[in-house]
């Protein structure tokens, strides 16, 4: 079986036993994509412990099911072959360990219930949203602690213009209206405090959009959208 | 062990005497994973049969393992018909590097399942009764003392025998289950650390064991 580092034998071991959260999936399927000893060590122990599966009884398909999966089918835009190309420094060759340091240390983080790499623990956040591109592709995660703070963290590499600055939203209320939660410094983690905002809840929109230098001049986003996603409400 | 293993036959199964089963099955599986894999590469290339096929060759023993995860017909029926969707949209990242085709259409399955179960929103629609049913089916998935019959006749199965039996359930509860860390801490009452390193100590020794 292929060797990795402990904590990805462990988030590897924890996402085929099934024991992830629906974030912590969504990221790890991204680090899989782009680290084959990560895939080649999930596929194997997936393999052995196929019987598990092979074991349930069968049972009949209803009437029609085939053609109920094909009427959904046309609607649906299938995934690309490899997760789009970022462009990389001829110089930097260590650069996919890096990718895969963030995006483990996000599922760390994720999974432990703080930030880790902050400098200090944070409380449980109320709400994590994994800020996805029109490929699906993750790009960020926000956590949102309720108290008018959140964290946003990058698991892509963006290219932020110089002219240019990225700024968090999120959709409180349709009354409210997107409501920024701060221009960023640049893609890196960075932690945000805001207005007085209600709650965060379960399936609030949050999104990162690239707005002039020092943000937005309306109040409202608009420029292109990096990454977009629904707030999952987390276990306290 | 064999009458376990044969009291189910997958539809890949059902020609087999019972006399050759163990050497006519490693053929008869190995060409039914070729089949899946040409399958999805049909899918790859666009083409929608690529999913039907899946569904004859494998679509009974999927519901059977969305059934018992599930514990109702028709979130199992809902689960596997999300599923094929996916293995459509997902298709091209399907590599050889990573495992079978088999493994990764049923962990697709098996993650759409588990989505289900963790929605409170999906499983709150159900009524108390429902829900209680819903529960009652899902602990009988993993039963404590038959628990071989999980495994089949299997080398996973040697390998879970050497386990102890409170990390054996946990693994089982987790896999078979889709229970949650939490939720296998509070069955087998004990601290959620507990029972995290009862798993994790017990994966480590089942590698071991398969390798």
């Amino acid at each position: 079986m292929t060797v990795l580092p402990d904590h990805l034998t462990a988030l590897s071991d924890d996402y085929v036993l099934g024991l992830l959260s629906e974030s912590e999936t969504m990221l790890f399927e991204e680090v899989m994509q782009r680290d084959p000893a990560v895939a080649a060590y999930v596929g194997d122990l997936r393999d052995r412990l196929l019987p598990l599966d092979l074991s349930a009884s069968v049972q009949d398909l209803p009437a029609g099911f085939a053609d109920a999966v094909q009427d959904r089918l046309g609607a649906v835009k299938q995934l690309p072959a490899a997760p789009r190309s970022h462009p990389k420094p001829a110089n930097d060759p260590h650069r996919p360990r890096a990718w895969r340091g963030a995006l483990a240390a996000s599922i760390v983080a994720l999974a432990i219930g703080f930030g880790a790499g902050w400098q200090r623990p944070l409380p449980d956040p109320v709400v994590v949203a994994v800020l996805v591109d029109d490929a699906g592709v993750p790009q960020a995660v926000v956590e949102d602690y309720g108290n008018d703070t959140a964290t946003v963290r990058f698991v892509a590499d963006i290219d932020v213009p110089a002219d240019r600055s990225l700024q968090a939203w999120t959709l409180p209320s349709a009354e409210l209206g997107a409501t920024s939660l701060g221009v960023l410094d640049g893609a890196r983690s960075t932690v945000l405090d805001f207005g007085d905002l209600p709650d965060p809840e379960a399936q609030q929109l949050y999104e990162v959009t690239l707005e002039p230098l020092g943000g937005s001049p309306t109040g409202r986003p608009t420029g292109p959208i990096i990454g977009k996603g629904f707030a999952a409400l987390q276990d306290s | 062990m064999l009458h376990h293993a044969l009291k189910a036959p997958t539809p890949c199964q059902t020609m087999m005497t019972p006399g050759v089963w163990m050497n006519k099955r490693t053929a008869v599986v190995t060409d039914h994973n070729q089949q899946l894999h040409d399958a999805l590469h049909d899918c790859r290339a666009g083409r929608q049969t690529g999913v039907e096929r899946i569904i004859a060759l494998e679509g009974p023993q999927l519901l059977g393992v969305a059934t018992r995860m599930l514990g109702r017909r028709d979130l199992a029926e809902e689960a596997l018909q999300d599923a094929m969707v996916q293995v459509w949209r997902k298709a091209a990242q399907f590599s050889d590097a990573s495992g079978s085709a088999r493994g990764w259409i049923y962990a697709i399955l098996r993650n759409r399942c588990l989505n289900i179960l963790r929605d409170g929103k999906r499983i709150s629609l159900l009524s108390p009764d429902e829900l209680t049913t819903l529960q009652e089916a899902r602990q009988r998935s993993v039963p404590a003392q038959d628990w071989e019959i999980l495994a089949g006749a299997s080398k996973l199965q040697t390998c879970l025998r050497g386990l102890e039996d409170q990390a054996r359930t946990a693994i089982l509860l987790a896999y078979v289950g889709g229970y949650s860390h939490g939720e296998i801490a509070a069955r087998q009452d004990v601290p959620l650390g507990t029972t995290k390193s009862w798993i994790r100590r017990g994966l480590a020794f089942l590698k071991e064991c398969l390798t």
